[in-house]
């Protein structure tokens, strides 16, 4: 723990003041949590080894901080110099002192008169001394990180029942706030936006899916652009270096009936790379054109630097919902690699260029197409890591499959915009995985079996950890060479975000919200 | 999907497409007959002539008023699988009615049972079926509570759940086998289970409860732990005319007797 006492040292000089060189560096701090996935490469490791694999079987409970509320807790939170910034759904948010678990401040939204939104939410992102976050009727929402004071708050989209909303964690680059939207089965049309992060006037919007006329429009049959969904739900990845932004892109609408809308489905079930200074697109990659499996690219793209073919590649991965992981150049998007990691049933292979080459045999249908990966994908948002030691990505997959159905459906605002229903096979029991797989070649290196498909994503630390969670509610912690089960804790409900770590006064937490409460364990 | 709920159960889904709208399109079946398969035929039967649920081509079904049918789907029938639909639309489901309307009056009515329920009554206390199953409040808890199973199952599901019970083994009542490391080994119902520990019913009725990582050896049973019978023709008839008739209702916590206490 000595480089990390240091590091606190030198953190505490800085004052409170979240500098976008901290959030550059913020692998450099690793006894902080400073933005949604720890760092802008996504890589969820910490240097932190204070809890290692000869002693995580020791570890206790630090602390519960109970929000009060019930439901779905997705939030990550973020912990800056012992302070834990977290958001509990429908607008309310809190600060707790990280080292005892108790609170510090509450804030909750006003809903405009009339508007009733309910969401989960992802958290915040923090930049200098304020924190940002989204609300269920989709305004950005600026608080002082001293005490959840509304600085300014700006309307990302007008209110209306069943359209969009906003669940995700922001993103801070520079002197600007980064959001998409929410909304793929009601119909919309995906957008990212920047705003201000001083007075939260609106910088630039990125539209996800291009209308009639614009590069990419004459991949939506008629005017179906207009309704074609491409919601960005999950928090981009950034680096600094090139400049460039990566955010998924979600399904296209109608989820499950594509002949509405023939053709590729630009920039749907994508990843886009785009200049944060200006929104401007730099190149995209779409997984899988014409999706009707509802399959999102909201995966995470984990930005890795590593010798491809023996030569230094800045690359980008990410194990997509459609159940193929990916390597892709992240300066061009040049595809490099594409390979299944569970049993799936829709496509033959991927062509020279990433492109699926499909079975043929897996489109709904109005009697029902078995198809696997399920609606919900191999992967879907659960966030993985990557550890620099193993050189290992890890992440959690949900082997199950579907009975797709298709039905015509017809667009009335406010209303789901689905074109019919998935279900689970009955004849196949789901579970899931957590896979340690070379991002050099795509082979598995180990897996551990879970009763059933996770929500919970990982976590990775130089104690040689693997943490991971999930549906029954089991944070657990495993060898990270190996897979061997080391620890294991149920926490009562299902995991639905993933654990981070951090560190005070030189003592190690390791922290997962679950139901309405957030838990932290330490060693004795 | 899923930024909302998360979790996705073939249940959800159908709900959340249950609002998906279609508008001033003739109300005919061949639209209630999309409807139907992708939200109902997965427990009713692709034909409409059950399954895990009760056939819906029936003489009660000809008889009954569409507001009553409408009401079914809107609410379900509460203490039953039969889910409520109160997402659905008015636009998917008149729709539907119309189709079960049309099922109704044009195909032949789904078999009744021809035996003698009397008789049935007896043979089922012959042949031990209380010693697994419930009827209200007696019987055994190894096997599923048989109350309502003539409301709940078609006679053909029924009659399969006798003669081959492993044809389709309801959630819930799946038997596993565990070894533990002393080398003990139980079989029960599987109540329970996650990533390292499994809950069982035990054929006493009690519970056990496993911790599978030190176990040697769990294994899920394809075998229904209810006995297939070979009975003759005429005790099978009666049999499942009893079975038919039972149509009790389940009590459940809004329909259970309530003492007065102090007020
Ligand atoms: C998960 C299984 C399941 C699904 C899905 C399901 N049902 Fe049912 N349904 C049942 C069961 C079981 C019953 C009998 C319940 C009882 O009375 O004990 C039932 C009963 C009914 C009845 C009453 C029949 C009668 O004779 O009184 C109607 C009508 C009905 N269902 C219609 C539908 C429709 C329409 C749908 C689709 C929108 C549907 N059900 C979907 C299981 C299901
Ligand atoms: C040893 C215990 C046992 C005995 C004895 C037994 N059953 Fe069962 N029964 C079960 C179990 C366990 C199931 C659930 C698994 C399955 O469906 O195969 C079941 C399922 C059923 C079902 C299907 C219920 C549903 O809702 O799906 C019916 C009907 C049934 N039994 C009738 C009978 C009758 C009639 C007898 C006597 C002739 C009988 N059982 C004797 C254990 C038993």
């Amino acid at each position: 723990m000595r480089t990390t006492l240091a590091l606190l040292l030198s953190a505490a000089a800085l004052a409170a003041q979240v500098t976008p060189e901290r959030l550059n560096n913020a692998l450099g701090e690793p006894q902080n949590w400073l933005t949604y996935w720890g760092d802008y490469s996504a890589i969820r490791h910490r240097e932190l080894k204070q809890i290692n694999t000869a002693n995580v079987k020791d570890l206790k409970l630090a602390w519960i901080y109970q929000t009060g509320r019930g439901g779905s807790n997705e939030t990550m939170p973020l912990v800056v110099d012992g302070i834990m910034y977290l958001t509990a759904g429908d607008g309310v948010a809190m600060a707790v002192d990280a080292k005892s678990g108790r609170e510090l401040w509450q804030y909750k939204h006003k809903y405009p008169a009339g508007v009733k939104a309910t969401a989960v939410n992802r958290g915040f992102a923090i930049l200098g001394t304020t924190l940002y976050m989204v609300t269920p009727d989709s305004w950005v929402v600026a608080l002082e990180a001293a005490t959840g004071k509304l600085v300014w708050q700006s309307e990302m989209a007008p209110w209306h029942e069943g359209t969009h909303y906003a669940s995700l964690a922001p993103l801070a680059i520079k002197d600007k706030i980064l959001v998409g939207i929410s909304g793929g089965e009601q119909g919309v049309r995906g957008f990212i936006d920047a705003y201000d992060a001083k007075t939260g006037k609106r910088l630039w919007r990125f539209w996800t899916i291009p209308l009639k006329g614009e590069p990419g429009g004459d991949t939506w049959a008629g005017d179906s652009a207009q309704r074609g969904g491409g919601p960005a739900w999950m928090t981009g990845t950034y680096d600094p270096k090139l400049n460039l932004t990566y955010w998924g892109v979600g399904n296209p609408g109608p989820d499950l009936y594509g002949d509405v809308r023939k053709g590729d489905n630009l920039y749907s079930c994508s990843l886009v790379a785009l200049d944060p200074d200006t929104g401007k697109l730099k190149w995209h990659f779409q997984f899988t054109p014409h999706d009707t499996h509802d399959w999102d690219a909201e995966e995470t793209p984990v930005l890795l630097d590593l010798d491809w073919k023996g030569k230094p590649r800045k690359l980008v991965v990410q194990a997509n919902r459609n159940a193929f992981f990916y390597v892709l150049d992240r300066e061009t998007g040049e595809f490099l690699m594409g390979k299944p990691f569970m049993k799936q049933t829709w496509a033959k292979g991927l062509d020279a260029k990433g492109r699926p080459i499909l079975d043929g045999n897996a489109e709904p249908t109005p009697e029902g197409k078995r198809v696997c990966p399920s609606l919900a994908g191999g992967a879907n948002w659960m966030a993985p890591s990557y550890n620099p030691q193993t050189k290992l990505f890890y992440f959690q997959v949900r082997d199950a499959c579907d009975v797709y159905y298709a039905a015509p459906p017809t667009y009335v605002e406010g209303k789901p915009y689905w074109g019919s229903v998935s279900r689970g096979v009955t004849d196949e029991k789901e579970s899931g995985l957590l896979k340690a797989l070379d991002p050099l070649t795509g082979e598995t290196r180990w897996d551990f079996r879970y009763y059933r498909a996770p929500w919970a994503g990982t976590l990775s630390t130089a104690g040689g950890l693997i943490f991971s969670g999930d549906e029954d509610g089991y944070l657990m912690a495993f060898d990270a060479k190996t897979g061997k089960n080391l620890w294991k804790v149920s926490l009562g409900t299902r995991i639905v975000t993933a654990p981070i770590t951090y560190a005070i006064d030189g003592k190690q937490y390791i922290t997962l919200p679950s139901g309405g409460a957030v838990v932290t364990f330490t060693l004795p | 999907m899923i930024r909302r709920t998360l979790w996705f159960p073939p249940l959800a889904a159908a709900l959340a497409l249950a609002a998906h709208a279609q508008v001033s399109v003739p109300l005919g079946a061949e639209q209630g007959l999309a409807v139907f398969r992708s939200n109902c035929a997965f427990c009713h039967g692709a034909d409409a002539r059950g399954g895990r649920g009760p056939s819906l081509i029936t003489a009660h079904m000809a008889a009954s008023q569409d507001a009553e049918i409408r009401g079914i789907i809107k609410n379900g029938i509460p203490g039953t699988t039969m889910p409520a639909f109160g997402s659905l639309e008015k636009d998917d489901l008149d729709p539907l009615v119309t189709y079960l309307r049309s099922l109704a009056s044009s195909g032949t009515p789904s078999a009744k049972a021809t035996g003698d329920a009397e008789a049935g009554k007896a043979a089922y206390a012959a042949n031990g079926c209380q010693t697994c199953h419930r009827i209200g409040f007696t019987g055994g808890l190894y096997g599923p509570e048989l109350t309502r199973v003539g409301s709940g199952r078609s006679l053909e599901y029924i009659k399969e759940s006798i003669v081959n019970p492993s044809a389709d083994i309801p959630a819930g009542f799946e038997g596993v086998t565990v070894v533990e490391a002393s080398g003990k080994k139980s079989t029960g119902i599987r109540i329970n289970e996650d990533t390292f520990t499994l809950q069982l019913r035990l054929p006493n009725g009690k519970f056990a409860s496993f911790d599978k990582t030190t176990a040697k050896s769990v294994t899920v049973l394809k075998q229904s732990l209810m006995p297939p019978y070979k009975l003759s023709g005429k005790t099978l008839d009666d049999l499942l005319a009893y079975l038919e008739s039972l149509r009790g209702s389940i009590v459940t916590g809004d329909s259970a007797g309530k003492a007065k206490g102090i007020q």
